[in-house]
């Protein structure tokens, strides 16, 4: 098994699901309402009470990353459900029947949470700049943001895919999506900062992946300070490789 | 070629094979067999004996709780990718994926496969060509029927040219129609390029028709295995069957008359050498025991019967093929 072979294997998996979403992008597009919704009304009523110090940036530009990671994390946090459906309909043991490695299909399948969340994050970019946030638009500082999408959506779509190995079916995926996405997104810096946080909040929010990513996206969108950068870069790529390696290792679970 | 030695010539070899599922389920129970290289090989028996477990284990996709299993000298166990590389694999649901046309289904499969650039493209062609979906190729697979899904399955085949093709109940839940094509383009990829096949069916004309040897499988263990004639003819001779006009009680016969191998509320049957000289003789002592004949028949004992003979119990086909059947309607219905 050559790295080569690994890699056009993930690839091959990832071009897979591009193609399903081309042929029907009903659910991408569905799923734009929540975000648009949270940046149009919630940003919007927020930003006009000045409820909240968010220092330099006005509300509605500090929640624009929160917004963008919190529909990324959406989709990917869903994402286990789609291996379920190819578990019950013959797909998945296909696949896993293939030469191609199981660490392969996983990181395939995590890519192609990453293209529909890039397909997220144009939209509400898009949709951002209509309503005039201030966005830093050096081309460096797009593809950063672009690139942690990526693997933010790599991050928490082997999440859904290591709990999927373990509870294998629709409702209970649905179960849980529900029941750790609002507190992902509640315990991060997404919709507000940390330092308003309750101390006991500010520890569950240091270590949740999202907060890294929301930082690291409001650093290149609109702050333009990077001395967190590193940190941040570090915390989200252990946790996308410690989630890929253990659905790697767990996802055979799901046909046995 | 039976009685090859060498290890790497044999397409599989299987050794002593058990899966046990807690608390105490033994799913297959030490079973043992090879297969040659060409050979085309049926694992035959009812719903739930173990066959499908066999398969997923063979192929690596569980494991065994004890046991060596060889494919073209290979160790599963130690090189699971190895020899997935040797391998194909059809399970009993639909594999092909709905949301994907056909043309897009061979080349993400085949891509899977390291099947090269150059030959992809050409080998798609005729194997769409091949199995007649040419025309419906750039189609979604979901608009498919069930029959032409199989036919994509083969040509996945046609495609990734694996050295031994694994078949989960190839013609399950197919019109008769469908069977024969599915039956058909088998026995070519065999003849056109030398490919071990491995079915399991509970179907007993599928495993006469297409298989050079079958074992037969219950409750987890080979019960038997041989070429489909030897089994049959090893019954001897014939096989009586009487329809009853009402249910009786359970009957016996002197042992040269022959063996009682069924019976149930409408039927008895019977094994014997000569079914034309001992059935009225038959018919004599079944009316002593009170037994009321409506009709006979005589025939060739069937796959069926060897199965019976061993197992004391009847193929039970209906349950698992309208099953089959319902899960392909779903799966059509979820995805338009």
């Amino acid at each position: 098994m050559t790295l080569g072979e690994r890699v056009s294997s993930a690839l091959t998996i990832a071009d897979m699901e591009a193609r399903k979403i081309h042929h029907d992008s009903t659910e991408l597009w569905t799923r734009l309402v929540q975000p648009a919704l949270w940046l149009l009304i919630f940003g919007e009523v927020m930003n006009s009470i000045r409820g909240l110090s968010t220092g330099s940036l006005s509300y509605i530009e500090f929640i624009t990353p929160g917004v963008l990671a919190q529909s990324v994390l959406f989709v990917a946090i869903f994402y286990g459900i789609n291996i379920v459906w190819e578990k019950d309909v013959g797909v998945l043991t296909k696949l896993l029947s293939t030469p191609s490695p199981y660490s392969s299909i996983v990181i395939g399948k995590a890519l192609s949470a990453g293209i529909r969340g890039i397909f997220q994050a144009v939209m509400i970019f898009g949709l951002a700049l209509v309503i005039g946030v201030n966005v830093r638009l050096d081309v460096l500082d797009v593809a950063g943001v672009f690139v942690a999408i990526i693997v933010f959506a790599m991050c928490f779509s082997s999440l859904s895919m290591l709990l999927a190995s373990f509870l294998r079916t629709r409702d209970r995926m649905m179960g849980i999506g529900q029941l750790i996405t609002m507190p992902l997104f509640f315990a991060s810096n997404a919709i507000y900062p940390l330092s308003i946080m309750p101390r006991w909040l500010q520890y569950v929010a240091m270590v949740n992946p999202v907060s890294y990513t929301v930082d690291a996206m409001r650093a290149m969108l609109l702050t333009g300070d990077y001395s967190n950068l590193p940190v941040d870069i570090a915390a989200i790529s252990i946790s996308t490789i410690l989630f890929v390696s253990l659905a790697s290792l767990t996802i055979k679970r799901m046909i046995e | 070629m039976m009685t090859d030695e060498n290890p790497a010539a044999k397409a599989v070899v299987v050794e002593n094979l058990v899966k046990t599922y807690p608390p105490d389920i033994r799913a297959v129970d030490m079973i043992s067999f090879s297969i040659g290289s060409g050979e085309i090989f049926g694992l035959l028996g009812p719903n739930g004996a173990g066959k499908t477990t066999t398969i997923k284990m063979i192929i690596g996709l569980i494991s065994p709780t004890y046991g060596s299993l060889r494919l073209f000298g290979v160790d599963v166990a130690k090189s699971p990718q190895a020899a997935r590389r040797l391998l194909g694999y059809v399970p009993q649901n639909v594999s092909v994926d709905g949301d994907l046309s056909g043309y897009e289904n061979l080349l993400i499969f085949s891509r899977l496969f390291y099947v090269g650039r150059d030959e992809r493209r050409e080998r798609i062609a005729k194997a769409l060509k091949y199995v007649g979906l040419s025309e419906r190729a750039n189609e979604l697979v979901k608009h498919y029927s069930g029959g032409m899904m199989r036919r994509l399955e083969v040509a996945q085949a046609l495609v990734n040219r694996p050295k031994i093709l694994f078949l989960d109940e190839p013609a399950i839940g197919l019109d008769p129609g469908s069977r024969r094509e599915i039956w058909e383009s088998i026995r070519q990829l065999r003849k056109d390029f030398g490919t071990t096949i491995f079915i399991t069916t509970h179907d007993m004309s599928e495993a006469d028709y297409l298989c050079d040897r079958v074992a037969i499988m219950d409750s987890g263990k080979i019960v038997v295995m041989g070429p489909p004639s030897k089994l049959k003819e090893s019954l001897g001779g014939d096989v009586v069957t009487f329809q009853l006009t009402q249910p009786g009680q359970e009957v016996t016969l002197p042992g040269d008359l022959g063996q009682v191998v069924h019976q149930d509320d409408s039927t008895i049957k019977i094994l014997t050498q000569d079914g034309h000289k001992t059935a009225p003789l038959m018919v004599l002592a079944l009316k002593d025991q009170g037994v009321e004949i409506q009709s006979m028949s005589i025939d060739v004992p069937s796959l069926d019967d060897v199965f019976l003979k061993y197992t004391k119990r009847r193929l039970d086909e209906h349950g698992n093929i309208s099953e089959a059947r319902a899960t392909r309607r779903s799966i059509a219905r979820y995805s338009k």
